[in-house]
């Protein structure tokens, strides 16, 4: 099988490799013309444009296991995929194979007892929570794309959502999870039943942008739905009086389920949209604050969150009074993206992480820096955890105005590091964040990431030129060996 | 086996811990020529040092816990009782950044006078250091609802085994960026790296507090009974320990087994939660200071191991631990139950475990169980190695291809 795979590159090992492919996954399973292949050029990040060689969709563990055990054996590299809705350029494939999962979709099982779910990588993040509902149950990480967004996806990106804040991240939510490794070995990480020692496999897998291999399945863990939860809307004329009330809240042990902020420009832009949820247009920022357990004493830390919020300089708090306004509060905050996108051609989602007593200062910070550079930028981020999310609505196709929005996001990134935070707390560093990890990590570090990449993917195939610049690493080797040096 | 500090107390005689001496001393009765390192370049010239002998390093924090883990093969040591001090703390963003020799005790005094806390709380009390609690990521009875080391932890820093100083992680409570250096390290016992500083996630102290007790019923049915009560009830603890009978006499607090509750949060919510455990049997109150006491109620000369299983049998487990325990003198056992795991506290004997302990820890599958403290002579048959699969040595070997690293102590061959 081998033989026509193995040596250099060009249009015949594409037809052969392809041919193969198509015998493993079907005609269906396999595009390869540039105009079937051109919605796969970007994913929920804009401004980039990576054409895949071909792309590949097993509906089966099986055919998964033997499409990578093929790119193996022909040491082609290849950029695992779910939804493609990541927003750091993690999931395009350029000028290689690109490795579709959207096609796995079942749910493996759900044991209400254990409150364990195992799931295939494409199982889309809702279709747990609605598959887990009937036993009182939910898959609590919540991306604001958790409508499209997949469990395979989410494990690369370890993701986050809005409650994370009191639930913690993907990586608090799984289990265990069976990965086929670049070179096609299956390994299990993790352990569904009961714990052991050694290294932490599992968490180094979780987040590591598919670049350590590809999940056949995930076990998570299903939380029980809280027995109550009280949603709030507070509304700020200044957004320093909204990140005091933060800061506020956090501090007095309070920790709210979610504690979401909005400035004035993303207000407008919900309202003005099909996703209008009632907020206040004449706010300079809101703070969407979801309280949740049991019962008892819940009123209690209700009141005093409305308390701190008032204290702070709230005009109004507002107070869901059932299921269907709480839905539309929320509604608005997660299709805020959504309604960005109607402001101008694209719109870049930025994430960043400040400790959260800084969140007046670097907001400001951002808001100097927008000004400077004549672009638009709108807030709507998880304000409790000081997970920025400054979204920047542009014309790609405007090379100046480009050139602003590049050179602004890299002040942005810069001001959150100054102030002691991270380049992202959720979205992954895929391509789009390459050149800002030496703001944070030391080229040894960054060495050390590429050599803990290589135990799990000596050559380097999977995901290939993703999370770690390579030119910080002192062992680097060269090109990948593959039959395609893309 | 004594469990002996450094400067050869061992921690419950000398209270807390003592003043260390000055930096670059070699004490009397301290192991072979230690390395006393005040900062993470000095850690590094030990490695280098290390390299250039082609000797390796025993990993040394405040020297109370020298009896965790597998033999350590005979090599220097390189103690950090001398790195210390936290170099990061904004009390308005609940986290908190020190030097991996500080104690917990310095950082529980540093976080109390602002109302906080770090939740790691591991068994073995505070005497012991932050670097040595984030290194063999050891937990103690709030894990279960707080999390472990493994979720406290938001970043660190560390010397590898090529002497290179890597950070993995940050200061922040969310953190994609890279790969999780942090999360590997956490728990590696040092293998991948000497932890020079730590990042970790606080939480503010809980406004109302209260531990009560409540029996423990004589079966395996109805204990599982009580536990699946316990899981839809609502109540939402902080902590829920099950205590054997053994070491309910051993603390003075009874003679059946308890299960020892701690529910904190408002005033309202602490009321309601009261009541809600109340329709699962005889609540009693005890006091808060019970769970300091039962992370320091183990014999300083002890074999413990660790057993963990699927919740919905976690019984079966409690039986088997007590089942183990019951095969020792003075043995006893207690099981964190929102994290479905149970410890066996088996007091040695000169040194040794009787026959029908290691009996019993044979029996025992390697999957669910994970040892603590052994005689040396019993690691290589109950638990030989840590390190077994392909990714673990290869991991290994990418951070500390010498394999200087406190050689031995994961079983590594």
């Amino acid at each position: 099988m081998s033989s026509v795979l193995s040596t250099g590159s060009g249009a015949k090992p594409t037809r052969d490799l392809a041919d193969q492919l198509v015998d493993i996954v079907g005609p269906r399973g396999v595009l390869r013309r540039p105009s079937e292949l051109v919605v796969y050029r970007s994913d929920g990040l804009p401004g980039y444009s990576k054409q895949p060689r071909l792309a590949v969709f097993p509906r089966t563990r099986d055919e998964l296991i033997a499409v990578v055990r093929l790119l193996a054996a022909a040491h082609v590299p290849f950029v695992p995929r779910g939804a493609g809705t990541g927003l750091s350029g993690g999931a395009l494939a350029d000028d290689v194979v690109l490795l579709g999962l959207n096609r796995l979709t079942r749910i493996l099982s759900i044991d209400p007892i254990e409150r364990l779910a195992v799931v295939e990588p494409g199982v889309v993040n809702v279709a747990l929570t609605r598959a887990a509902t009937p036993y009182g149950l939910h898959y609590a990480p919540d991306p604001s794309s958790q409508a499209a967004c997949t469990i395979g996806g989410n494990v690369a990106e370890n993701a986050g959502g809005p409650h994370c804040l009191k639930y913690g991240v993907t990586l608090n939510h799984v289990r265990a999870v069976t990965a086929v490794l670049p070179d096609g070995e299956i390994v299990r990480l993790g352990n569904a039943e009961s714990e052991a020692d050694g290294y932490d496999l599992l968490g180094a897998f979780v987040g590591s942008e598919g670049c350590f291999g590809v999940a056949l399945d995930v076990t998570v863990r299903l939380s029980p739905n809280p027995q109550a939860i009280r949603t709030l809307l507070a509304d700020f004329t200044s957004i320093e009086a909204a990140a005091r009330a933060t800061s506020d809240i956090i501090a007095s042990g309070i920790v709210p389920a979610a504690l979401e902020m909005m400035d004035g420009p993303t207000i407008q832009a919900v309202e003005a949209s099909i996703y209008a949820a009632g907020y206040p247009v004449d706010a300079a920022a809101i703070l969407l604050i979801e309280v949740d357990g049991l019962a008892a004493g819940l009123e209690t830390d209700v009141l005093r969150v409305e308390a701190m919020c008032n204290g702070a300089g709230a005009r109004t708090v507002r107070i869901a009074r059932d299921d269907a306004e709480r839905a539309r509060l929320w509604q608005g905050r997660k299709k805020a993206f959504g309604a960005l996108g109607r402001i101008s051609p694209h719109l870049v989602v930025q994430d960043a992480v400040i400790p959260r007593t800084r969140l007046p200062d670097v907001l400001a910070t951002i808001h100097e820096i927008s000004e400077r550079q004549r672009i638009k930028v709108c807030n709507v981020f998880h304000a409790g955890d000081g997970n920025l999310h400054p979204n920047i609505s542009y014309d790609a196709n405007d090379p100046d105005e480009q050139a602003r929005v590049h050179a602004a996001m890299r002040e942005i990134m810069a001001a959150c590091v100054a102030a002691g935070g991270t380049i992202t707390g959720e979205h992954g560093i895929g391509l789009d964040k390459l050149d800002y990890m030496s703001l944070i990590f030391s080229d040894e570090s960054l060495a050390a990431m590429c050599r803990l990449r290589e135990v799990f993917d000596p050559e380097r195939r999977s995901n290939p030129g993703k999370v770690v610049p390579v030119h910080s690493c002192r062992e680097w080797h060269g090109a990948p060996r593959s039959a395609w040096s893309a | 086996m004594e469990r002996l500090t450094l400067d050869g107390r061992s921690p419950a005689s000398s209270g807390q811990h003592s003043a260390p001496p000055a930096p670059g001393v070699v004490r009397a009765g301290a192991p072979p020529a230690a390395h006393r390192p005040t900062d993470s370049a000095g850690v590094r010239d030990a490695i280098l040092e290390a390299i250039d002998h082609k000797a390796g390093v025993r990993v040394v924090g405040r020297g109370t816990w020298l009896d965790a883990g597998r033999p350590v093969d005979d090599v220097r040591h390189v103690a950090l009782d001398a790195l210390t001090g936290v170099v990061d703390y904004t009390p308005g963003d609940l986290t908190l950044t020190a030097r991996a020799g500080t104690t917990l005790a310095e950082i529980a005094a540093a976080t109390a006078a602002n109302g906080q806390w770090l939740a790691l709380a591991p068994w073995g009390g505070d005497a012991g250091s932050l670097g040595a609690t984030a290194a063999t990521a050891s937990a103690g009875p709030m894990s279960g609802a707080v999390g472990t080391p493994r979720d406290i932890i938001i970043g660190l820093e560390a010397v590898t085994g090529t002497g290179d100083i890597v950070r993995g992680g940050g200061r922040v409570v969310k953190n994609v960026a890279g790969f999780d250096l942090t999360r590997l390290m956490v728990g590696a016992w040092g293998t991948l790296g000497v932890l020079t500083e730590i990042s970790v996630r606080l939480r503010a102290l809980p406004e109302h507090d209260v531990t009560l007790a409540l029996p423990v019923p004589g079966t395996v049915a109805l204990i599982g009974g009580l536990l699946t009560r316990l899981r839809t009830a609502a109540v939402s603890p902080l902590g829920l320990e099950l205590v054997s009978a053994a070491l309910c006499r051993r603390l003075g607090i009874g003679t059946e087994p308890l299960l020892i509750t701690r529910l904190a949060g408002n005033e309202d919510s602490v009321a309601g939660q009261r009541e809600a455990l109340g329709l699962l049997g005889d609540v009693g109150d005890v006091s808060g200071g019970i769970w300091n006491t039962l992370r320091v109620a183990e014999p300083s000369s002890a074999a413990v191991v660790r057993l963990s299983g699927p919740a919905g049998r976690f019984a079966e487990t409690w039986a088997t631990a007590q089942r183990v325990a019951a095969t020792v003198d003075g043995g006893f056992a207690h099981a964190t139950v929102l994290r479905s795991v149970a410890r066996v506290v088996l007091p040695l004997d000169d040194g040794a475990l009787p026959a029908p302990a290691v009996e019993a820890l044979e029996s025992i599958t390697r999957e669910s169980c994970i040892f603590e403290r052994l005689p040396a002579t019993l690691w290589p048959t109950l638990a030989p190695t840590a390190v077994t699969d392909r990714l673990s040595r290869g991991i290994r070997a990418a951070f500390d291809p010498h394999r200087l690293l406190n050689p031995g102590i994961l079983g590594e061959s």
